[in-house]
């Protein structure tokens, strides 16, 4: 399964954090620090994995953020590394070609879309063309409740004027 | 860059960002966390929106690295609220901030109980969500039955049932009672029918973990497996929007086979064929293409072949094939290829019978022990250390010690300890077992344990024919300039013991002996010092006659 999710920038700057094994706030700083040190150190030319701690990290490089993914030993890494991809393709579309400042501005949204597509530390939905039209739900939710909220004060200014 | 609304969070995350340093910083994050205390504790004033956006900030803060922890108990509590927009942010950022370690996490159960068995579809979802995401035993206990009714209603839409499926596998992990395993067998095989491949391909998430712990109750999910692994690999019924660059959803053939490898043999000749056709033809078909994201998918479906065809013991000809797909694989220039091709070979070892074609690819191998990426480097380790036998540890043993030199210090506790194991186990003569041994102690002492030291010992004293040899070998290092203090240790054993078989070579003079041992005395620490002084001690009982002056010298240092 995979353990946790990590987004970081090249300064090792987090963007966003995902824990799907129980890690205390202090282990997550400390995980965070170590295996940033890790990933940041490697070249470009090098493989796509790491050993870490009797687990694997899988990370891949998108312009200036580093996303990584711990998994078992024993998980099929190639998976992993299309999963990757997959979310950052998701991303690509929700925000129309996304770059590091929108995952800043709109981190909340980057975990709305996180949770559509990991689940339990496995991958939820394959489908990106599902996983755009349930963000697009939940969106479109959130302005209804707005809008609703909107009306219902305008109706009390209104008949309390 | 689309703005997704939440002025207020924008604004702080701006001036956060342009504090000029850390102080700066500090300040502005401490100065938020004070407003959003006062704010929370008067909750009668505050917006749905304005909660909202705290929450958020907290998050914010959190991920920045600052602690956070009194406004834990305020995103829990929004998990209570009536409305969507709320309730959804006090889900998130609960199972962002919390793990199920949280005591106060219980404080939610109800709630979150009452938004799975409720009829509200979009809460049934964000409480699944959390509860897949962070459930600990407790969730598990009190929701896996109405889980696990979600799951397997049919009124309930792929969606719902498709969290259901990864919740309940969280809670399973959890605590794997919560699985009636008489009932489950048939549940399982029936959602092995379910059509929405998203429910699948969770139902086969979960299968994994069944299946993994008890095999045998699932004997029914068997041929069902290799139905859907052949019906993708021949791209049969698979909607577009499940097909990675032109692949019918790698990740479902993957976790398929994943769970294949479960079953210890295949009983039924015609699922074994069928199983095999689709196997062999992902080992021959799939070929190399430009897409780097194609490529990766396809080859994620080789490799779980690959392991699959290890595990069913296939004939010795399909063996071959994949032994000769990893021997191309090591030596292509793309990184995650050769990294995989050297684990896969490692893994193949646990085979017998493929040592002998393994072994061709030996060069290759010891190649990778010297590539510039590290992963790569300790694969090709633990496959050298995997596939070494009689017949070449002398090389491979060889090689270790000559890369030893330039190894990085993460590797060298690694590389030594499986040096020293192999030299052991495979040692085509004794004297040659103590050269590595001594070498290793030399160019990586640091790393070489006692334990290490305490075998070349007892070797040496249970072998007379090799104690001249290890005497005057150890003399050799002493002679060096730079000494490790291993290498004191064990010389000042060997030569207390042994030196006087060397006494008619020049320079090996139980007085030279002595001396060469005393001026390492200053530098050695408190463990060595005995192992010297014992040393000094037989030295003089082995000189007959005595010699009244070098008797006195060591006297004045005992007394």
């Amino acid at each position: 399964m995979i353990h946790f999710v990590l987004l970081i920038s090249r300064q090792g700057k987090v963007r966003l954090t995902k824990w799907y094994s129980p890690y205390s706030q202090k282990e997550r700083t400390k995980v965070i620090r170590e295996l940033g040190g890790v990933i940041l150190s490697r070249g470009p030319k090098l493989c796509n994995f790491v050993d870490w701690r009797g687990f694997k990290v899988v990370y891949k490089r998108y312009a200036s953020l580093y996303f990584c993914m711990c998994i078992d030993q024993d998980d099929n890494e190639l998976e992993v590394l299309e999963i990757i991809h997959h979310f950052v393709e998701i991303l690509d579309r929700y925000f129309g070609s996304v770059c590091e400042l929108d995952l800043i501005f709109n981190f909340h949204k980057a975990y709305y879309i996180l949770d559509e597509l990991l689940l339990a530390g496995e991958l939820q939905e394959t489908s990106k063309k599902t996983v755009a039209r349930l963000i697009a739900a939940q969106d479109s939710l959130v302005e209804t409740a707005k809008e609703q909220q909107g009306s219902i004060s305008n109706i009390i200014a209104q008949a309390t004027k | 860059m689309t703005m997704h609304g939440m002025r207020g969070l924008s604004v702080f995350i701006s001036d956060v960002r342009n504090c000029q340093n850390k102080d700066q910083e500090r300040l502005r994050i401490d100065k938020e966390l004070g407003n959003v205390r006062n704010r929370f504790k008067n909750e009668k004033g505050l917006t749905p929106y304005e909660k909202k956006k705290y929450v958020w900030k907290m998050l914010y803060i959190y991920m920045l690295g600052y602690d956070v922890d009194f406004g834990h108990m305020k995103a829990v509590s929004l998990i209570s609220a009536p409305k969507y927009p709320e309730k959804q942010v006090g889900y998130i950022v609960t199972s962002c901030l919390l793990n199920e370690n949280h005591d106060f996490l219980r404080l939610a159960i109800n709630t979150v109980r009452n938004d799975i068995i409720g009829r509200n579809e979009t809460f049934q979802c964000l409480a699944l969500t959390m509860v897949g995401n962070i459930g600990g035993r407790e969730f598990a206990e009190s929701l896996a039955p109405d889980v696990q009714k979600l799951l397997l209603s049919s009124s309930c839409r792929p969606l719902v049932r498709k969290k259901a499926a990864l919740c309940l596998l969280r809670l399973y992990r959890k605590n794997p009672d919560i699985v009636n395993v008489d009932g489950w067998a048939d549940r399982m095989a029936q959602l092995l029918d379910e059509r929405d491949l998203g429910v699948l391909t969770s139902s086969m998430s979960l299968l994994v973990a069944l299946v993994s712990n008890n095999h045998e109750a699932y004997w029914s999910c068997l041929p069902k497996c290799v139905k859907i692994l052949e019906r993708l690999a021949r791209n049969q019924d698979v909607p577009q929007e499940y097909t990675y660059y032109g692949i019918p959803s790698p990740w479902l053939q993957v976790k398929t086979m994943r769970v294949l490898q479960y079953f210890p043999t295949i009983e039924d000749p015609y699922t074994r064929r069928t199983l095999f056709e689709v196997l062999q033809r992902i080992l021959m078909g799939t070929d190399v293409v430009k897409n780097v994201n194609k490529n990766n998918a396809s080859h994620a479906v080789l490799f779980e072949a690959l392991a699959l065809v290890m595990h069913l013991d296939a004939e010795k000809e399909m063996m071959s094939q994949c032994v000769a797909l990893l021997g191309k694989f090591i030596a292509v220039r793309e990184p995650n290829i050769r990294y995989l091709g050297l684990e896969n070979m490692t893994r193949m070892l646990m085979v017998t019978d493929v040592q002998e074609i393994i072994k061709r690819h030996q060069a290759q191998i010891i190649t990778s022990l010297k590539d510039p990426d590290v992963s790569i480097r300790r694969r090709a380790l633990d496959l050298l250390y995997g596939m070494c036998d009689v017949t070449n540890a002398k090389d491979i043993v060889e090689e270790l010690l000559q890369y030893l030199s330039s190894a990085d210090f993460t590797m060298r506790e690694e590389l030594s300890l499986k040096a020293a194991i192999l030299a052991e186990k495979f040692a085509p003569d004794l004297s040659w077992y103590v050269d590595v041994i001594l070498q290793l102690i030399d160019k990586a002492g640091d790393f070489i344990s006692d334990d290490i030291w305490f075998r070349v010992v007892q070797f040496v004293t249970n072998n007379d024919d090799l104690q001249t040899y290890a005497a005057a070998k150890v003399k050799e290092y002493l002679d060096k300039p730079a000494v490790h203090e291993t290498m004191v240790k064990v010389s000042a054993y060997i030569l207390g013991e042994y030196s006087h078989l060397l006494a008619r070579r020049p320079g090996c003079s139980p007085k030279e002996i002595f001396s060469l041992l005393h001026e390492k005395l200053p530098t050695v620490s408190t463990t060595t010092i005995p192992i010297l002084l014992s040393a000094y001690a037989k030295i003089l009982m082995h000189i007959h006659p005595p010699d009244q002056e070098l008797q006195s010298q060591i006297w004045a240092i005992f007394f």
